[in-house]
């Protein structure tokens, strides 16, 4: 841009436009934690259900073993975020508030599971915790006003509420495979896609 | 009544950094660069121009053992902007 050069009016509206606009790509989320987690959670509640079918293995056996690959990911982005940090050229308001929440999410997802395993009924506590991810699906999709994710906000309650009046475990899996796959894997791709589009136009 | 535009932000490199530092807590010097395709130069005597009149707030630190610049848009610098985007309007509006 050239030094000191004389501006109309319309030019400074035309500059603020652009420039907030140019911002405004930087909030946007490449949704690769979304396609990660959805896909995890999806494998683990499909396998479920044809373990609970076929009786293969024991019946919580995928959830541990989604478990065990759950604690894998955390040492593994710890240990990313300890010694190669990446931080970006620019600090958004939304990230921020993303990352504060990042942490209440995972309390409240902590608090549930372990309640699970204090003896809450699985068939209720997976309902509780689709209430959780509808919650954070809603704010994520609300805070980058990103539509896919607010309808699968809605849709994951959706499952939710139904997850309350099923009998079976059976159920309840294919419940959640459902809502993970419309509140976390397809708003995921649509976000990546977008993310994409954004940076590939930008450059 | 015509209120004069400030002529701190009217002024092409520094509107796009003040319009920038608005919608984002904070951005490094590259990013500001990258996006508003100034010179280094340039764009080091237009933040010093801003930073001077109050309206950002530069953090020098070293990263990496590299240096680093951090801006930031003051409560100042927010008031000003939103006083120069109402004249705008009222300069739109009425021509």
């Amino acid at each position: 841009m050239e030094q000191e050069k004389k501006l109309t009016e319309r030019e400074s509206l035309l500059i603020i436009q652009q420039m907030i606009q140019t911002a405004k790509q930087e909030q946007k989320d490449d949704g690769k934690g979304w396609i990660l987690w959805g896909w995890l959670l999806f494998t683990a509640s499909v396998l479920t259900f044809i373990n609970l079918k076929t009786q293969w293995f024991s019946n919580n056996f995928f959830w541990n073993l989604f478990g065990i690959a759950s604690l894998a990911l955390l040492l593994f982005s710890t240990i990313r975020s300890l010694f190669f940090k990446k931080t970006g050229k620019v600090k958004t308001y939304t990230a921020e508030l993303f990352q504060k929440l990042n942490i209440g999410f995972f309390i409240s997802l902590l608090l549930i599971i372990v309640a699970i395993n204090r003896g809450v009924s699985p068939v209720l506590g997976f309902s509780l915790l689709l209430g959780l991810y509808g919650f954070w699906i809603l704010i994520y999709g609300a805070g980058l006003n990103f539509k896919p994710s607010i309808i699968g906000a809605y849709i994951t309650w959706a499952c939710a509420f139904a997850g309350l009046f099923v009998e079976t475990f059976d159920w309840t899996m294919l419940l959640h495979a459902t809502a993970v796959l419309l509140g976390y894997i397809i708003p995921g791709h649509l976000a990546n896609i977008e993310f994409k589009k954004a940076h590939w136009q930008e450059k | 009544m015509f209120n004069d535009l400030d002529p701190i932000l009217h002024s092409q490199l520094r509107l796009a950094v003040m319009s920038l530092l608005i919608s984002v807590k904070e951005a490094e010097f590259t990013f500001l660069k990258e996006k508003t395709n100034a010179t280094a130069g340039n764009l080091s005597v237009q933040i010093q121009k801003l930073k001077e009149a109050g309206y950002i707030e530069v953090i020098k630190q070293f990263k990496d053992n590299y240096p680093q610049t951090i801006c930031k848009i003051t409560p100042a610098g927010i008031k000003a902007f939103e006083e120069y985007v109402k004249n705008l309007q009222v300069y739109l509006t009425q021509k």
